[in-house]
């Protein structure tokens, strides 16, 4: 399982994730197929997103939103990449599309089959058992417009994510309360920093914070 | 469109809104071309309610502050009732002596203009012109001057009703409806809608400025551009013989486009400044029919030159309409007769051009000759020329290239853009064997194929795989809903012409690749970033507007003025195919309430986006 989940920010914020990224294909050009979370934007964020990786001298890239309709040519293309980039967004909305093009077992068997999956925020919290970590805190969270029940994610690590993390009292209390009543650790990362997961092992760059049962633990490995 | 944060300002004043007292009915038209307009006196009309104003229309054309916040106050309101809520006294009124509270009536008298409308039994446009609506006036500010007129202002004598029964009609007469002088609600949201959206992706139009609602659904929609002449203005005098008419409604037209820097280098003197009109003309009219054809634009062009404006832009979105397939075989049934199909709007336009030669020969010669006279004139080989080169532009446009590889292809590779338009046209007007069928408001024959579609995902594939798309993988990719089992057999002659679309678009590929020294694969993904956003999956259709207005309206609570607004800034945002423009994100704040609202708005367009 190669997984990179990214805590947010944009362009030279993310270089060190996105070279790990890299690596973890094992090839010096990977493809990469871009998912946004919505369509809407979609294309600006790919832009970005084909931007950041400008200076790795990348030129394969697939553009594939899925809250359309799309036919199963650029599906299958799509899913032949050597790696997958869920974008941020809402993570509602997200999951619920990824849901209704039954795309959720597709991604499996794609990180299954040894493909590289990444996601940024939204896309990273897709990742872990449950997206719960959407809902909070409630001055920065997003709003389930789906009115999605099953909040069940990827269940691709047994752990939670918590992206664009700041080190403050109101974030922490949160975190914390939320911790309490979670079985899996939560870790918090700031823009800039994020896991790298490959098999069992997994390291963390840049600010990482570990929330577990009600203690907040500053996590570098 | 340009979305700016705003600074709060304090304006409840009526003195603060002192600019639109200037918009009263007075306009240099009147004096440069006494013999083309009719004058109505106005009065207020009463029961007004704003239901829309284009805070950013208003703060480009200068008649709000460029830091005025995006909402409505008291003095703000109460000042467009004021200078648009207007009825005239018209012919009906004066015959039964209707009088009106001396307080209400406004100062200045408000014109109708008169035009050529092939609607009218009088071909020579001797009762045609705006039937519906005045014209309320210019508003002028460095750099630009605007026109503002109304539509929905009350019945006058221009309009077809009052020629075929040849009696005045009372404003709101219930017995007739385009006669009656009256405009609807939904009417001038569809055109806000179309119009802002056009605006953004660069296809000139007229704007909406506000709408103001009357009770049971009536409005009054008020329209501004920087020059609201149609061709039918000049065609009138021109079938009329009317020499002096004609030069004057010429000479204002050439003097506005001048003063707004529309025009630059106009000669001097007379005949040399007719002969740059006609070129202009040609210009303008030769790129419109390319960008209609390729934008799927209908909007009804014929002889009279009405529903255009002179300088290409559309106007009356009655009739406009987005297709999003080339539905070329579309015709909207107008009861008496069937429109023009989109693809004779080119053959409108030549007659267009035709009568604009007509014109200039008129005015040079000081004699009329028959526009038969002009039917091999140097301006229709030009126009030929112009037309055949925009629409190599806009293709190369659409496949996703940048502009100076836009620029080296149109320049050096002509052959090779004109062997991709072969197998191009071939999928984008293949109709279906289902043959002609009745629609809801006209007649069609289904285009099958979705060649944006094509153009969003190729470069991708080809980037990705470093091959040709088998067939089978082409045809799922470009095939609309509209296609049937039977256009589905096999078509050998359609899979060469897979097979050509392949190598031509590679090879026009390769020639840049070649030009720029690029690698392949750079250029591939910069057509694709490019082209996934020209070629955006989700594109308004005429229908889609025509729904999403329908959603508003039914909106319940109503949506306040302000509140449509950020809806149309959002939408318009969305619809954003422009890959050089940026929309930038936030800070449009739509309310919780309208949220779901405005999610309808992108199901509503993804649902119609094949459609009409």
């Amino acid at each position: 399982m190669k997984l990179v989940l990214y805590g947010g920010g944009a362009g030279e914020d993310n270089h060190e994730l996105d070279a790990a990224a890299i690596k973890l294909a094992g090839k010096a050009y990977p493809q990469m197929t871009y998912i946004p979370s919505a369509s809407f934007g979609g294309e600006i964020d790919f832009k970005d997103f084909v931007g950041n990786f400008a200076s790795f001298e990348m030129t394969k890239f697939i553009y594939f939103p899925v809250d359309m309709p799309f036919d199963k040519t650029l599906a299958d293309e799509a899913f032949k990449s050597d790696i997958i980039h869920l974008g941020g967004g809402n993570t509602y909305y997200f999951l619920y599309y990824l849901r209704k093009h039954k795309l959720i077992s597709r991604l499996r068997n794609f990180v299954k089959e040894g493909g590289v999956l990444t996601g940024l925020s939204a896309g990273a919290i897709l990742m872990t058992p449950v997206i719960e970590t959407a809902g909070f805190p409630s001055f920065d969270c997003d709003k389930n417009e789906e009115n999605i029940t099953n909040l069940r994610g990827l269940n691709l690590v047994k752990f939670e994510f918590f992206p664009h993390y700041r080190s403050s009292h109101r974030y922490d209390k949160e975190l914390i309360r939320y911790s309490k009543r979670c079985n899996v650790p939560l870790f918090a990362c700031s823009d800039g920093a994020g896991l790298v997961v490959e098999g069992d092992c997994f390291k963390s760059i840049g600010k990482t914070v570990l929330f577990s049962k009600g203690q907040k633990i500053p996590f570098s490995f | 469109m340009t979305i700016t944060k705003k600074k709060k300002t304090n304006l409840t004043n009526s003195n603060d809104y002192k600019s639109f007292d200037k918009i009263n009915g007075r306009h240099p038209f009147k004096s440069a071309c006494p013999k083309s307009f009719v004058d109505y006196p106005a009065r207020l009309r009463p029961g007004g309610k704003l239901a829309f104003f284009n805070f950013g229309l208003a703060r480009e054309m200068g008649m709000i502050d460029k830091n005025h916040p995006d909402e409505l106050n008291p003095a703000l309101e109460n000042k467009i009732l004021e200078t648009f809520g207007i009825l005239i006294i018209n012919e009906y009124d004066e015959m039964n002596k209707i009088e009106f509270p001396k307080d209400q009536i406004k100062p200045y008298k408000y014109m109708a203009t008169r035009y050529l409308q092939l609607q009218h039994p009088n071909k020579k446009g001797l009762t045609s012109g705006d039937g519906r609506s005045v014209w309320n006036g210019f508003y002028k500010k460095r750099p630009k001057t605007w026109d503002l007129s109304s539509s929905g202002t009350g019945a006058t004598k221009l309009s077809p009703a009052t020629a075929i029964q040849n009696k005045f009609f009372k404003s709101g007469d219930e017995t007739i409806s385009y006669g009656c002088g009256y405009s609807e609600i939904d009417e001038g949201l569809s055109t806000l809608f179309f119009s802002e959206v056009f605006q953004q992706n660069k296809i000139a139009t007229e704007r909406v400025l506000a709408v103001i609602e009357y009770s049971k659904g009536i409005s009054i929609n008020v329209r501004a551009h920087n020059n609201l002449l149609r061709p039918s203005h000049m065609f009138r005098p021109l079938k009329q013989d009317d020499l002096e008419s004609l030069e004057n409604v010429v000479e204002y037209y050439i003097q506005r486009q001048k003063e707004n820097g529309d025009w630059k280098g106009v000669p001097k003197t007379r005949k040399a400044r007719f002969e740059y009109f006609l070129k202009k003309q040609i210009e303008v009219f030769a790129k419109l029919s390319a960008d209609l054809e390729d934008h799927y634009i209908f909007c009804w062009l014929d002889w009279d030159g009405d529903n255009i404006l002179m300088d290409g832009s559309i106007i009356d979105y009655g009739s406009v309409r987005q297709f999003g397939l080339f539905h070329h075989e579309y015709r909207y049934d107008d009861v008496q007769r069937y429109s023009t199909s989109i693809l004779e709007q080119k053959q409108k336009a030549k007659y267009i051009v035709q009568t604009f030669a007509q014109i200039v020969d008129f005015l040079s010669h000081k004699k009329r000759r028959s526009l038969h006279d002009f039917s091999s004139h140097e301006c229709l080989n030009k126009f030929d020329e112009i037309f055949e080169q925009k629409k190599k532009k806009n293709l190369v446009y659409k496949m996703g290239f940048e502009k100076e590889d836009q620029e080296f292809l149109l320049k050096e590779c002509p052959i090779l853009i004109e062997a991709f338009q072969k197998p191009f046209s071939y999928f984008e007007m293949a109709k279906s064997k289902k043959g002609l069928e009745q629609v809801a408001d006209g007649i069609n024959c289904s285009a099958i194929y979705c060649v944006r579609d094509i153009l969003r995902e190729l470069p991708q594939l080809l980037l990705s795989r470093g091959e040709f798309l088998e067939k089978s993988d082409f045809l799922e990719i470009i095939q609309s809903d509209y296609i049937t089992q039977e256009d589905q057999g096999p078509n050998s002659y359609r899979d060469g012409m897979i097979r050509s679309f392949q190598q031509a678009y590679q090879d026009l590929v390769e020639s840049v690749c070649c030009h720029t020294k690029k690698d392949l694969n750079k250029v591939l993904l910069e057509i694709s970033m490019r082209s996934s956003v020209i070629n955006k999956y989700d594109r308004v259709t005429g229908d889609s507007i025509t729904t999403i207005v329908d959603q508003v309206l039914n909106a319940r609570p109503k949506p306040k003025p302000e509140e449509i607004y950020r809806l149309m800034q959002e939408f318009v945002r969305y619809q954003n195919l422009d890959p050089d423009v940026r929309p930038e994100k936030g800070p449009i704040v739509i309310k919780q309430k309208n949220k779901k609202l405005f999610q309808g708005f992108l199901k509503i367009v993804r649902e119609y986006r094949e459609g009409l």
